[in-house]
């Protein structure tokens, strides 16, 4: 298999905290990869290197072979990475339509002077992406909210406006950051037939953080565990579930008598 | 059968077979009507109305146009800024010049006093990747004193405090001289940058705008570069206000120091804020409302010391207090403005006699 992104001892310092101490993991093209661990163990922090918005103090992230470490965010974006956050980062006054034409920004071009005249080039550009913005809407089942503001909207519908607006980029990568979490068992299984959907029909390579271990063990290829800033698993599900410093991690030692 | 209908509600009923015809500007055939009525009302106006009113809405019209330019940055982009009036001042200066001194005619003056103050503005748009809120509006204050300072002490350029006259444009033979045709040159102005800045809010680059004002991060993430879209939105607004900077300097044929202090900016964050931030439509309302306050409190103050002999002593600063109260009870009472309070009342009207 081919390795879309490849994390190499990566360390991130805030002060004297290590966020994140030497990461390395890999994954694979076409695949769903979790990062699992418990609470403040650096799974968004990770992700923020990856997107860029932190910049790590060692290590090396390739990006199909290309170090990406350097870039900057917005330029990662037209790599084809795209981010939904955990803590729902939507443009709140603006529609679900806004909202998801501001995912594919990196792919169109009209600029302050076709766009502010609204002729010609910016008109059908406009028209072109809402065709493909509307194939986002069918797909996240969106339908009936298109022209809603964003910020009236329930959580669990936010959500999935947060996940369509990384899916209207039309990534390669898609960093899904607990997109589940919060939602009841109906809603956690909608979220997790679209993870599945998008993985096989669109051939998204997907990076899951998520706390339902149930939800991971089921949907992912490959898992990396942190703990505490440090990587204690790297591997298929099965071999994450015989590894003992994740059951340690996860459930604690078992007491000697 | 033809159905009675309430305008209010002229969009339901009506299905849209495409999505180009979904993202019309005017979305229904009333829409439509409605606004050309409005056009054409603003354009007969002057028939109506004496010289003198033409001239105060000729005056609303200029200040329109910065106040949609200063809405461009504050309300859309988030970028507050106190330097506007300086930057009206750039506008007028530059038209000024380029006409007197330089001796070029009004025509090549105007776009060029908007080129010279978008420069200048995306200039001091600079520290805005690093400066957020009220640090940011102390930045443009310095902006502000900078230019003035500037404007003041350039004698050789400016005619520093005695300040530059002016003259009325011309085409041909025909002079802007009367009220009346001055207005319309302003109003077609207003026109095309009220459709210019609503044109461009609902596309690429404004919902770039309103990404950087609502969630930088998250922006970012989107592949918006925000020291770009910043500087670009100080540029856009500043263009506007210089345009109306240069509008302004020919409609009273003198620039001078003293008409861009500190308190013109703040009249102008006014404007936005009683109109409606992040509104093309509330900032021509709020520029009405804020340049017409002064005349309509002097009506009244005329009319009552018909009755109270002494008032107009007594209210000789009531003008400065009324202005005051009335952006106090806008933020308090109505943070969206005017503009939301006309949403307000179409929705009211909407599903009147019924309220749900």
């Amino acid at each position: 298999m081919e390795k879309l992104l490849e994390v190499d001892d990566i360390s991130l310092q805030f002060g004297g905290v290590k966020a994140l101490d030497s990461v390395s993991y890999h994954i694979e093209k076409g695949e769903i990869f979790s990062l699992i661990g418990p609470n403040g163990a650096g799974k968004t922090s990770m992700l923020n290197c990856i997107s860029g918005l932190y910049r790590p103090s060692s290590g090396s992230i390739r990006f199909k072979g290309k170090d990406i470490l350097n870039m900057k965010p917005y330029n990662r974006t037209s790599l084809g990475i795209a981010r939904a956050f955990q803590n729902i980062a939507l443009f709140a006054e603006m529609s679900v339509l806004d909202n998801l034409k501001l995912g594919r920004h990196t792919l169109m071009k009209s600029g302050p002077f076709s766009g502010g005249f609204y002729f010609g080039k910016a008109a059908k550009e406009e028209i072109e992406h809402r065709e493909e913005i509307e194939k986002v809407i069918a797909f996240m089942d969106l339908q009936d909210i298109r022209h809603t503001p964003v910020g009236t909207l329930p959580y669990g519908l936010q959500k999935r406006v947060e996940v369509g607006r990384a899916l209207a980029l039309g990534p390669e990568l898609i960093l899904l950051d607990e997109p589940m979490a919060g939602m009841n068992n109906l809603e956690k299984e909608m979220m997790a037939r679209i993870i599945l959907d998008m993985h096989e029909i669109q051939d998204i390579t997907v990076v899951l953080i998520e706390h339902d271990l149930g939800v991971v063990m089921n949907l992912s290829d490959h898992i990396a565990v942190l703990d505490f800033g440090k990587q204690i698993g790297f591997g298929t599900p099965e071999e994450i579930q015989r590894n003992p410093e994740v059951i340690k991690a996860y459930i604690g030692e078992e007491e000697l008598s | 059968m033809k159905r009675l209908r309430n305008p209010f509600v002229a969009e339901s009923g009506t299905y849209k077979t495409s999505y180009r015809k979904d993202m019309k500007l005017f979305r229904t055939k009333s829409q439509t009507i409605r606004m050309a009525i409005l056009i054409v009302l603003v354009l007969l106006l002057p028939m109506f109305t004496s010289s003198y009113v033409v001239g105060l809405l000729t005056l609303c019209a200029i200040a329109s146009i910065g106040a949609i330019g200063l809405n461009i940055l504050t309300g859309f982009t988030g970028q507050i800024s106190i330097g506007v009036g300086a930057f009206l001042g750039v506008g007028g200066y530059t038209a000024a010049i380029v006409t007197t001194t330089v001796g070029l005619n009004f025509w090549i003056a105007l776009p060029l006093a908007g080129v010279m103050t978008a420069i200048i503005g995306g200039l001091f748009g600079v520290p805005s990747l690093r400066l957020k809120g009220l640090y940011l509006a102390i930045a443009t204050l310095a902006a502000q004193v900078v230019i003035l300072f500037v404007i003041t002490r350039w004698t050789s350029l400016t005619n520093g405090t005695a300040g530059m006259t002016l003259k009325r444009p011309t085409i041909g033979e025909f002079a802007f001289t009367s009220n009346t045709s001055y207005y319309y040159l302003t109003v077609v102005i207003l026109l095309l940058t009220t459709l210019y800045a609503t044109n461009l809010i609902r596309t690429r680059t404004g919902r770039a705008f309103l990404a950087v004002r609502d969630r930088d991060v998250a922006a970012q993430i989107m592949g918006i570069n925000l020291f770009n879209y910043k500087v670009m939105a100080f540029a856009i607004s500043s263009f506007f206000v210089g345009i109306s900077g240069a509008l302004l300097a020919h409609y009273t044929m003198i620039v001078s120091p003293e008409f861009y202090s500190v308190s013109v900016s703040i009249e102008y964050l006014a404007m936005i804020l009683v109109g409606g931030l992040g509104s093309v439509f509330g900032s021509i309302l709020g520029a009405l409302f804020i340049t017409l306050l002064p005349v309509g409190l002097d009506m009244l103050i005329s009319f009552l010391s018909g009755y109270f002999p002494n008032l107009h002593q007594m209210l000789s600063s009531f003008k400065e207090l009324v202005f005051g109260l009335v952006i106090i009870l806008f933020l308090i009472f109505e943070p969206g403005g005017l503009a939301q309070i006309w949403l307000n009342v179409k929705s009211y009207f909407r599903l009147w006699p019924f309220s749900h």
